[in-house]
């Protein structure tokens, strides 16, 4: 089997500058794309993120002070966020562990029946380097999230991002028609896979409460802050070319009791300005693949 | 104190001896100029199969994966999208441009560079690859590339150095006079320009800055956007007080994939607006810098 294609093989750098610019429908002129993801954090594994070490450091097993951390947002922060979105009128992305759909039924129904749109998001969270059948937990988790919705799902991804090299060739024979793992760029592009084109969507680890909250340890008022001169500086530019923003918030983070002003003040922020669209990943994708119909066609 | 001295090259004290800056003759500037800002933009090309050099998000549960594409690609963004943010800012107040780049990325980003060599900017070599100098292979053979690609992109050799994380071996000054450079930046040592014995002829040091810098400030310290802008004109204000008898020098390092991420740039583009407004401030690149001390600063020990 021939090597897998590392990035730069799978997409050519091109200077965002010197492409024709994306026009969007109507007077809109910038989408404001909301991912909530929701996961399955396995107490018989180490928890995907630590808040309080444990004295002298260590990283113990079981972590129950962890896996309770997490649990709080599928109690709790996730029906901040369904009251949120159900009062807004919007139906966001969800990037979810096929896994929520068995063990977390309650919560996967109510995104369901709210129309959310399901982004496949692995079985679970855990890297996906670890995997030991990779092609069968994608086509495993797309199963689960088939059955359980009725409607197989177009986008994925990785959890926190990962990807081995293969993955997208993976992805691509799986059915899936965009991914979120490739921050490297404010417009969609497409990439090369073994099994045909690819999609990338501006996904976000900037607007994102994990690097913010869990690594940098900003204040909470900062995912407030820095979402505003994100968005200002994307619509300022969103005069001459289409822009897209995205913001990526976890149940156990934003929806916890002293963050989740914020991330309401976030709406109504971008709610004042003209012009934007809420709209998920399948959506924008169907816009994108209206507008680049002959290089995907071309990318067969 | 006397420390075991390394086989090849120097210790630091055998460069430089200690001075007290309040103790030296005072450096004028041209003009009413009182001090000099100089801005350096650093491009770095990441390896999509090596260990990424820095990381804004982690796995879950930790570790190192390989590949990593969410930070090969965080990083790729900047030179993408954020540099061109960079760009207008640098066109907009008309500062010249010093562009501290990996061999490898001259090519890898031929817009990047064009914008570049249209516009007049200083290249400085910035090794080959970005990988700790102690860990090249052959560290003149990289010093040598490095100097070799930015010539044939911009038809001139680069005069300036700055290792890769500002790494360098014992020999490092030795190996870059010997090829030709004149000046390195990697001795964040004083507010003025300073000579570094070498076994060659000396070479001299400019001021550059791990303070002023975006991967110390947000990768590292993960200060808020605006403090960016909050710190250097803090900075800006204390150096150009102490400089009222003798010219000083300040440095503002930043990183297309940092700063130039949307919320981000407006803090980056404040400083310039602000300290544009003062009429005895200097924009120079490092060559500017260089020939200046060259007239007018002490002669290069013997």
């Amino acid at each position: 089997m021939a090597e897998p294609m590392i990035p730069n093989q799978r997409a050519d750098y091109s200077a965002i500058v010197d492409r024709p610019p994306l026009k969007l429908p109507g007077n809109a002129r910038i989408i404001f794309w909301t991912i909530v993801n929701y996961e399955v954090w396995d107490i018989g594994k180490p928890m995907a993120r630590q808040l309080l070490p444990a004295p002298t450091g260590a990283v113990l097993m079981p972590d129950v002070v962890h896996w309770a951390f997490h649990e709080y947002g599928m109690r709790v922060g996730c029906w901040r966020f369904f009251e949120l979105f159900k009062k807004l009128g919007i139906k966001p992305t969800l990037s979810a562990n096929a896994r929520i759909c068995e063990d977390y039924e309650r919560v996967a129904a109510q995104a369901r029946d709210d129309g959310w749109e399901f982004m496949g998001h692995a079985y679970e969270q855990g890297p996906i380097h670890k995997e030991p059948d990779q092609a069968a937990m994608i086509k495993r988790s797309m199963d689960v999230l088939t059955k359980f919705t009725g409607k197989k799902p177009v986008g994925w991804l990785g959890p926190g991002l990962t990807q081995t090299l293969e993955t997208p060739d993976l992805l691509a024979g799986a059915g899936v028609k965009y991914i979120g793992d490739w921050v490297y760029d404010d417009e969609p592009t497409i990439i090369k896979t073994t099994k045909g084109p690819l999609v990338t969507l501006p996904y976000t680890i900037e607007l994102n409460d994990i690097p913010m909250m869990m690594v940098q340890h900003h204040e909470s008022d900062y995912l407030l802050k820095r979402t505003i001169d994100q968005f200002d500086r994307l619509y300022a530019e969103s005069r001459d070319r289409a822009k897209i923003c995205a913001l990526a918030i976890h149940p156990y983070i934003s929806g916890q009791p002293h963050r989740i002003k914020y991330l309401e003040q976030i709406y109504d922020y971008v709610n004042k300005h003209e012009g934007v669209l809420h709209w998920n990943g399948e959506q924008i994708y169907d816009w994108y693949k209206g507008i680049a119909a002959k290089q995907l066609k071309a990318a067969e | 104190m006397n420390y075991a001295k390394p086989n090849v090259g120097m210790l630091p004290h055998d460069r430089i001896d200690y001075s007290a800056i309040v103790n030296r003759k005072p450096l004028k500037l041209p003009g009413k100029a009182r001090m000099v800002v100089w801005t350096i933009t650093n491009v770095e090309e990441w390896d999509p199969t090596q260990t990424m050099p820095r990381t804004v998000l982690t796995p879950p549960a930790g570790g190192s994966p390989m590949p990593d594409i969410p930070n090969w690609c965080w990083h790729e963004y900047g030179n993408r999208v954020g540099f061109w943010r960079l760009l207008q800012v640098y066109d907009e107040f008309k500062i010249p441009g010093v562009m501290n780049i990996n061999g490898v990325a001259v090519n890898a980003f031929p817009d990047l560079t064009k914008a570049c060599v249209d516009r007049g900017w200083e290249f400085i070599g910035h090794g080959y690859t970005q990988r700790n100098m102690q860990k090249v292979e052959n560290e003149r053979e990289d010093i040598r590339k490095s100097a070799e690609v930015i010539k044939k992109a911009t038809g001139q050799k680069p005069r300036g150095w700055l290792g890769p994380g500002l790494t360098e071996t014992w020999e490092t000054p030795d190996i870059l006079s010997e090829e030709g450079y004149d000046y390195v930046a990697d001795w964040v040592i004083d507010d003025q320009p300073v000579w570094l014995k070498t076994r060659n002829k000396p070479i001299l040091n400019i001021p550059y800055t791990q303070e002023c810098n975006d991967v110390a400030m947000m990768l590292i310290q993960h200060h808020k956007a605006s403090e960016f802008y909050e710190r250097a004109i803090d900075q800006f204000e204390q150096i150009y007080k102490d400089a009222k008898d003798s010219a000083r020098v300040m440095a503002i390092s930043v990183h297309p994939y940092i700063m130039g991420a949307p919320h981000r740039a407006k803090y980056f583009r404040k400083i310039f607006k602000d300290i544009r407004a003062k009429k005895d401030v200097l924009f120079w690149n490092g060559s500017q810098i260089a020939d200046w001390f060259l007239k007018v600063g002490p002669k290069p020990p013997q």
